[in-house]
């Protein structure tokens, strides 16, 4: 029952903040029980999968967790909680200087619960139907949620991030219709003939040419969503114009959750002609997302585009690892867990960072260390996670996703990417640097912290990334193994 | 329906469809791209209902009749009436020059043969000769949104792609399960308002709706 209920939450507290008229901090703070609630929950579902390996729920198994789906919910319902809880700060004092209003408020707190609901149903439905429009359904609330503050920059982005956004979704709709002619063709109409499970069970039996079509529409449209180069257009101008708390789930969580839906698909094609096709385009595409984001990093003048860019790289290294086998697939998904505590960590920060700095510029921060001194330590720690350093999990994901590369047989990628990070490492420690240190500027309050209290959640992060980098937890690794296992049958 | 009759008419009812996407792309007037997106809508409920009386499938009427309702009317009439209140009449300057467009439009239509082909062999429908076209119909849509400025023509692209994916599925499969057909309906059509939505406010904001002009963001 606890599947259902963990969809169910973030619809209560939508149709809550929808529905009440009165102080809009009544509602974040339901918002931050029921997200919390829900993250609990999605650690007992953890539990669960590991007990059963998969749990249904409804006619057919309309909604169902696997290994995979186990993992997801963990990242999304964490990236949310902490987004929730933290984000609540910048926000309320946004309306306090009157740049927000109560209207907007409320509907940050609708919009924000819908697009929760929308990921959760993305990765746990059984249908590929529904899951696509699940994930086009994470487009519409969001596209109002970048365009919050009413800026000319933000409409831009949010224009740009609608229109591409839902041709790409359209385009990974072809390769579903694809995947569903090629089974009624082959097996005949049945009543759950788009379920996953149905779908990955009987593939030996589909025609692999239509397939690898289907797979190569699924990649180009659930990619465009995951900001897979060269369909990333979209994101560092959506990321970094949405408010710190919405950039935070769009990075840390509805990236992978797209991704999540390319992978779901690779299982169905593997099953009928091998993994090396998709293999190959998994490494292909991930690379040259790494490569387009070291590229655009060089030269970054706002620290919220170069977290974007970010993302784009880890959602690379990701791709690239899922391509790898059952190391790399493994690697890929501890990525997904380091990438989504270490990304919503730093967009948090960077809320509070503008807060004081009243600038997205890099050159306009200086002094945070002095200025904002938690601000300041907590944004270089994350930002020495998020690069890979030990003792955080992503320098364990990272190297494993090289040694992958290795034993797969790719030196040339793996070398290629293990520079592109160098390369990443250094420009972006150096902007870092550049904003911790110096003197802080004149107009920046030089009050200490307002409420260091508030930053607390983001214990949790630090907590995820470091227990998962000295030595992963072994309930969390064989889940980790259910949900390669999943991918790798 | 004989076969005899079905496949020339699937045929003939597609390349309508088609005929009707390529037609916006030889037009230059917003009213004009409204209305042969209206028109092409309407050759596509032709084809849903041609199938649905051969198949004697009861769900594909309610799909011909959402679609007729939805995109014959609802929709066009929207998109006039927020073309007359943000004043947006003429696509001038598109990215690509009209005979362009059209020598590209043909040769996206020679793509979709070749990346139709394992499709068509695998199919035994009466249907599967139309196939390529229906592919055709995506791609000339995807084309009208990256070669046209103006934010409202864009929406009438996506408008094309989306009819394209529908014919798709109803030729290729005799349409997709009702659940996910109805979810992709609702979806298109928030997606759709919401674009709207946006449409007024860069009107507001920037006094355009030529998204050129919307470049703050570019590096």
């Amino acid at each position: 029952m606890i599947l259902p209920i963990l969809l169910l939450l973030p619809l209560l507290a939508a149709a809550g903040a929808g529905a009440w008229r009165g102080d809009p901090r009544a509602v974040a703070r339901g918002s931050a029980v029921t997200s919390g609630a829900g993250f609990l929950l999605s650690l007992a579902l953890a539990g669960q999968v590991l007990r059963e390996e998969v749990v249904g729920f409804g006619r057919g198994d309309f909604l169902r967790a696997d290994g995979l789906s186990a993992v997801l919910i963990l990242v999304v319902s964490m990236v949310a909680w902490i987004s929730l809880t933290c984000g609540e700060g910048t926000l309320r004092r946004a309306r306090d200087r009157k740049e927000l209003d109560d209207a907007h408020l409320r509907r940050y707190y609708l919009l924000t619960n819908l697009f929760l609901f929308t990921m959760l149903l993305s990765v746990t439905a059984n249908n590929v139907g529904v899951m696509w429009v699940a994930v086009e359904a994470t487009t519409i609330t969001t596209a109002f949620l970048i365009g919050l503050e009413d800026s000319r920059e933000a409409l831009e982005a949010s224009w740009k991030y609608i229109l591409i956004g839902s041709v790409g979704i359209a385009l990974a709709f072809v390769g579903t219709v694809l995947g569903y002619f090629d089974f009624v063709q082959r097996v005949g109409e049945t009543s759950h003939s788009l379920n996953w499970s149905v779908l990955a069970g009987v593939a030996d039996r589909l025609n692999g040419d239509v397939l690898r079509i289907a797979f190569v529409f699924v990649l180009v449209g659930y990619g465009t969503k995951a900001g897979l180069a060269p369909m990333h257009t979209w994101l560092p101008d959506a990321h970094s114009e949405a408010p710190a708390p919405t950039s935070s789930m769009m990075s840390g969580a509805l990236l992978v959750v797209a991704l999540y839906a390319i992978l779901r698909w690779k299982v169905v094609v593997d099953a009928c002609v091998g993994s090396v096709f998709t293999d190959r385009l998994l490494i292909l595409t991930g690379t040259l997302s790494v490569a387009v984001a070291a590229i655009l990093l060089v030269r970054q003048v706002s620290y919220k585009r170069m977290l974007a860019y970010s993302s784009v790289e880890h959602v690379g290294l990701m791709c690239v690892g899922a391509g790898l086998g059952p190391l790399g697939t493994l690697a890929a998904l501890l990525h997904m867990i380091g990438h989504g505590a270490g990304k919503s960590f730093l967009f948090l920060l960077s809320g509070n960072i503008r807060e004081a700095y009243g600038s997205t510029r890099i050159a306009s921060v200086r002094g945070l260390l002095r200025a904002r001194p938690w601000t300041g330590g907590l944004f270089l720690a994350g930002t020495l996670a998020l690069l890979g350093l030990p003792p955080f999990s992503l320098f364990v994901s990272e190297v494993m996703i090289f040694r992958a590369g290795f034993l797969a047989g790719h030196p040339a990628v793996t070398a290629f990417l293990i520079l592109l990070t160098l390369v990443i490492f250094v420009f972006f420690l150096g902007y870092v640097n550049r904003m911790l240190y110096g003197r802080p500027p004149a107009e920046v309050p030089a009050a200490p912290e307002s409420r260091p209290l508030e930053l607390l959640p983001l214990a949790v992060n630090l907590a995820v990334l470091l227990a998962a980098g000295i030595v992963v937890p072994a309930p969390l690794l064989r889940l980790l193994r259910l949900a390669a296992g999943v991918i790798h049958p | 329906m004989d076969p005899a009759y079905f496949t020339p008419l699937c045929t003939l009812t597609s390349s309508l469809v088609l005929l009707a996407g390529i037609a916006i792309l030889w037009r230059h007037s917003l009213p004009a791209y409204i209305d042969s997106f209206a028109r092409q809508s309407f050759f596509f409920v032709l084809v849903i209902l041609a199938v649905a009386a051969t198949t004697g499938t009861r769900e594909l009427y309610i799909v011909a009749a959402m679609v007729f309702v939805l995109k014959v009317v609802v929709i066009p009439r929207l998109l006039h009436r927020v073309r007359r209140t943000v004043g947006a009449d003429l696509e001038i300057h598109p990215y690509v020059n009209v005979p362009f467009s059209l020598a590209i439009a043909g040769a996206l239509t020679l793509v979709s043969y070749v990346v139709a082909a394992p499709v068509m062999a695998l199919s035994d429908l009466p249907t599967r000769a139309s196939i390529p076209l229906a592919l055709a119909v995506i791609f000339v849509g995807l084309f009208i949104v990256v070669s046209r400025r103006s934010a409202l023509t864009q929406i009438v692209g996506f408008l094309v792609m989306e009819n394209g994916i529908a014919l798709l599925a109803v030729l290729a499969t005799y349409g997709i399960p009702l659940i996910v057909e109805l979810g992709v309906f609702l979806d298109v059509l928030l997606g759709f308002l919401v674009m709207l939505v946006f449409v007024h406010r860069i009107r507001e904001t920037f006094d355009t709706t030529d998204v050129d002009r919307l470049r703050k963001l570019r590096q």
